[in-house]
């Protein structure tokens, strides 16, 4: 009884600790959620750690052509996460009109868009680790510039 | 026995002291440390003929640092080159300094029947105010007034080159200028205002 509750503990523990491995770098969530002309609602969560990880398993020269694209552009989509990461939250960038809202912000250490239009509602919530472990994973996918 | 509880006792109290004053020395030294206020750039657009407004926030800190990272097209290392003939015969460099040195005065007086232009330094600021009569297409006369510290002047023109400007620097100085309105401007149609604050959002 007692090594079975052992062995449980260890289940448990084991779990518990995948799980905080797995959530560590924050959830990334998508909902979208359409009202006309038929009603829709899609709703996502998933931990953010999963993009680098699945990653891995994209075949390379599928990747070797965006990751080429973005070379140029690393240190300046570095900086900008770097900054992103060390900065408040804050909206960036709010636009209103009648009928619609576009928002794009800061928070909580996650990139948030979120889009209101009378039809339709779109939220993105995507984390900053989680984003510059993605770069990190395209950029290591390019081979290396050639002075 | 007995003894030694009083020996354990003060070891205790010499240690949590020691801790209490670690964390003290680390808060001061945290407090020393902490970095001036974020400023924050805001562009506000109101109007438009279905009453859209745009509101975006940028924090200057955030732009000092991805600028540099920048190379394309003329901006380079947080520098833009001045592309086309027409500044090679201009002596910028000097035209600032005339400036500078000069008194608070009215530099440019331009009044036509369209519009009047008048270009002034004043306070440490270089102003600019056009306004139009607003006589075409009956509407209303477009206002526009952009002040612009002389710091901010100076440092967009601090590089040795003549053809560049260090739009880095002029960020850098415009964090240190303090909370201003650089632009606004209110035609018939819409309201444009751009400035300098330490708030994080547009209102």
């Amino acid at each position: 009884m007692i090594l079975l509750g052992k062995v449980g503990i260890g289940i448990v523990g084991t779990a518990l600790a995948g799980a905080g491995i797995i959530c560590s770098e924050g959830m990334i969530s998508v909902n979208v959620e359409t009202r006309q002309p038929e009603k829709h609602h899609v709703f996502v969560v998933a931990p953010a750690m999963l993009v680098p990880i699945a990653m891995h398993f994209i075949p390379k020269e599928h990747l070797a052509e965006h990751a080429h694209e973005i070379q140029p552009w690393l240190p300046t989509i570095r900086a900008s996460l770097d900054a992103l990461s060390e900065s408040d939250d804050i909206t960036f960038v709010d636009v209103k009109e009648p009928g619609q809202n576009v928002r794009v912000a800061k928070s909580g250490g996650s990139i948030v868009v979120d889009v209101n239009e009378n039809d339709e509602t779109v939220h993105v919530s995507t984390p900053i680790r989680a984003m510059s472990s993605a770069i990190e994973e395209l950029a290591a996918t390019s081979p290396a510039p050639t002075r | 026995m007995r003894r030694e509880k009083p020996a354990v006792a003060v070891s205790c109290l010499l240690l949590v002291a020691t801790i209490a004053v670690a964390i003290g020395i680390a808060r001061g030294a945290t407090t020393a440390a902490k970095p001036a206020a974020e400023r924050y750039l805001h562009v506000k657009v109101d109007g438009g003929t279905k009453g859209e407004s745009v509101n975006v926030n940028v924090p200057l800190s955030m732009a000092v640092k991805i600028l540099p990272t920048i190379n394309h097209g003329d901006l380079h290392n947080g520098r833009v080159t001045i592309s086309g003939a027409d500044i090679n015969d201009v002596d910028l460099h000097a035209i600032l300094d005339a400036v500078r040195t000069a008194p608070d005065n009215e530099f440019v007086t331009v009044k036509s029947s369209e519009q009047d232009v008048r270009v002034a330094k004043s306070n440490g600021n270089l102003i600019i105010h056009v306004r139009g009569s607003g006589k075409e297409g009956g509407k209303g006369g477009q206002k526009v007034d952009v002040t612009v510290p002389m710091k901010v002047v100076d440092a967009l023109f601090s590089t040795a080159k003549q053809n560049e400007l260090d739009v880095a620097a002029a960020i850098r100085a415009l964090g240190e200028a303090g909370e201003t309105v650089l632009v606004t401007v209110q035609d018939a149609e819409q309201n444009v205002k751009i400035w300098i604050d330490s708030k994080s959002g547009a209102e």
